[in-house]
């Protein structure tokens, strides 16, 4: 079933590349057109997979797979969901360094629980036990399925980010982004439109953490650390923040490129794999980040072509 | 008798009211109004000399600048009170009551189109799972939209406004779209060429006709004189004087405080 050219690494490399685009095409939803900046994306996901990994291990279904994966699958959605609707009401009033430092401190304190609560996650430990909904064969044939279905999730999002922007709520969102005040003096509800945007973009990155759970089969606190935000963050505004497209671009240019091409394709020491990669890694995104605001703060798609796409949609 | 007409006019349209209503800033009374009915004839006029508190009064009905003590009250046609000063600033364009914006306000990433477009759409249109409602909201207010946007002469609508006065007229069609009962213009005319200004004010005077109360502050006074059926006039955070224009015109304290010994 897997083509021969697809090794478990560059299966590896291609899931995270997905996972990203999913996370950043989110991303996009709340920041390039409502204008939130959320730096706790790592935190939705993280709650979500680990809701997924706990119910999963920890609890002892009365049913066999695939409905113990969609069980648990959907009360990660719904717990991350939950989560995005406690803090778009917490944060849903407040300016942007308001929104920086809540959504900062909530994926703090998402690490933070997985790693003290021993019991149900295995702390810093981790916790193992989790597994695909089947089984067809080989463990890389099985890993190439579980790649196609995320990768059909994030098509999935992908396509609702770009109806989002052909539809009455993405004029809603961007007028929020733009300029809350006029929205509200036409009536719009800003408050209540970002809380929703909110708890359904939450929903879905904690969606995207259980199935990244299922991937990695092993929990680890580490896992959850500030590098996904960033790689999600970076990929986006290289792409372009206001285009949808952008989240795609960007993640590839920069996940793509070095979690796959360098890391496959350079021959690299052997010892740096363990401690000096996820360090570049980090820089690398980091330098590329400051580029990108210094000298193409839209992006490399630009911004977001209003005039275009209405005259597509309704005529001149 | 005339009393008794002024009232049978007033009960068929909205009005607001606005008790002791009270605003400072940085302990400066910008507004102290004790008792005040706005709406009691088709088009009101507020005027006064700049810093006489009429934008804030504005904000203040609109809870936009919200108010130190008081209270503000949508009087509706049909009756039943409704205290606009605790409702959400979302809330007044739902009850009817909407402004226009004295300062140029936009949305810089939306085109024409699109800014029209959204003063229409209805909530249920904008819900996270409805991403395919734009046909049927386009379908149900397009030709209510072109209508507007050929009598005001808008070049390109599916462009971006650019231009202050396109951005102000702009302003004022998201208005007239929320359907408004009470409407509330804050120099509506400022930077429009006498030709557009004379649209503007037709517009105005058939709204008014057809039962929406407008209550407009504007410098340009022959807006005033020619458009009001009454005119306000406030100086130092209070209304002083009210009455039709010819009297207000002729009054020796608006000729000294506003309007110059040359106006009259």
């Amino acid at each position: 079933m897997t083509p021969d050219f697809l090794g478990s690494f560059l299966i590896s490399g291609l899931f995270d590349v997905v996972m990203v685009i999913g996370l950043a095409l989110l991303l996009h939803l709340q920041l390039g057109l409502a204008r939130i900046a959320n730096f706790g994306v790592v935190g939705f996901w993280g709650l979500g997979m680990y809701t997924f990994g706990v119910l999963y291990v920890q609890v002892d279904w009365p049913f066999g797979e695939p409905f113990q994966f969609l069980v648990c699958a959907a009360a990660a959605t719904l717990v991350a969901g939950l989560a995005g609707l406690l803090i778009g009401w917490l944060i849903g009033d407040l300016d942007t360094d308001g929104v920086l430092v809540g959504t900062l401190g909530f994926a703090t304190a998402v690490q933070i629980l997985a790693t003290t609560q021993d019991d149900l996650t295995g702390g810093a430990r981790g916790m193992g036990g989790l597994d695909f909904p089947y089984d067809i064969g080989r463990v890389k044939d099985n890993e190439f399925l579980w790649l196609a279905i995320t990768a059909a999730v994030v098509v999935a999002v992908l396509f609702y980010a770009w109806r989002v922007h052909r539809s009455p709520y993405g004029r809603l969102l961007i007028a929020v982004g733009g300029n809350e005040p006029l929205a509200r003096s036409l009536g719009k509800s800003t408050f209540r439109t970002k809380l929703w945007l909110f708890a359904v973009t939450a929903a879905a990155m904690g969606l995207l953490g259980a199935m990244n759970g299922v991937m990695a089969h092993y929990l680890d606190v580490g896992n959850i650390g500030v590098g996904v935000t960033l790689a999600a963050m970076v990929g986006l505004v290289l792409g372009g923040t206001a285009r949808v497209w952008g989240a795609v671009v960007g993640v590839i240019l920069t996940v793509g490129l070095f979690d796959i091409v360098i890391q496959s394709y350079l021959p690299l020491p052997k010892e740096w794999y363990t401690q000096a990669i996820p360090v570049l890694r980090e820089a690398a995104f980091g330098a590329v980040l400051i580029l990108v605001l210094l000298f193409r703060p839209l992006g490399l798609l630009g911004d977001m072509r209003r005039d275009k796409l209405m005259g597509k949609i309704h005529g001149r | 008798m005339v009393a008794d007409v002024v009232d049978a006019v007033a009960l068929t349209r909205p009005r607001i009211r606005v008790q002791g209503a009270v605003k400072s800033f940085s302990g400066r009374v910008v507004v102290d109004v004790d008792d005040l009915v706005l709406g009691d004839r088709p088009i009101e006029g507020l005027i006064g000399p700049n810093g006489a508190g009429k934008t804030t009064l504005m904000r203040m009905i609109m809870h936009s600048t919200p108010l130190d003590r008081g209270r503000i009250s949508l009087l509706p046609a049909g009756g039943g009170d409704v205290v606009l000063s605790s409702l959400p600033a979302h809330g007044m364009a739902r009850r009817g009551v909407v402004k226009s914006n004295q300062v140029i306000m936009d949305f810089d990433k939306l085109t024409i189109w699109d800014s029209l477009l959204l003063a229409v759409a209805e909530a249920r249109y904008e819900q996270p799972h409805r991403i395919f409602g734009e046909r049927t909201l386009f379908a149900r207010h397009a030709d209510e939209i072109r209508h507007y946007l050929d009598y005001f002469g808008f070049a390109d609508p599916t462009a971006f406004a650019m231009s202050a006065g396109e951005k102000k007229l702009l302003d004022i069609v998201r208005c007239l779209l929320l359907r408004p009962t009470f409407l509330l213009l804050d120099e509506p005319t400022a930077g429009l060429p006498d030709e557009l200004t004379e649209k503007v004010m037709r517009v105005v005077r058939d709204l008014a006709a057809s039962g929406t109360s407008v209550v407009i502050v504007e410098h340009d006074l022959n807006v005033i004189w020619n458009l009001c059926d009454e005119v306000l006039f406030m100086a130092e955070g209070k209304v002083i004087l009210r009455g039709d224009p010819p009297s207000i015109r002729a009054n020796g304290t608006v000729v000294e405080k506003y309007l110059g010994e040359g106006h009259v």
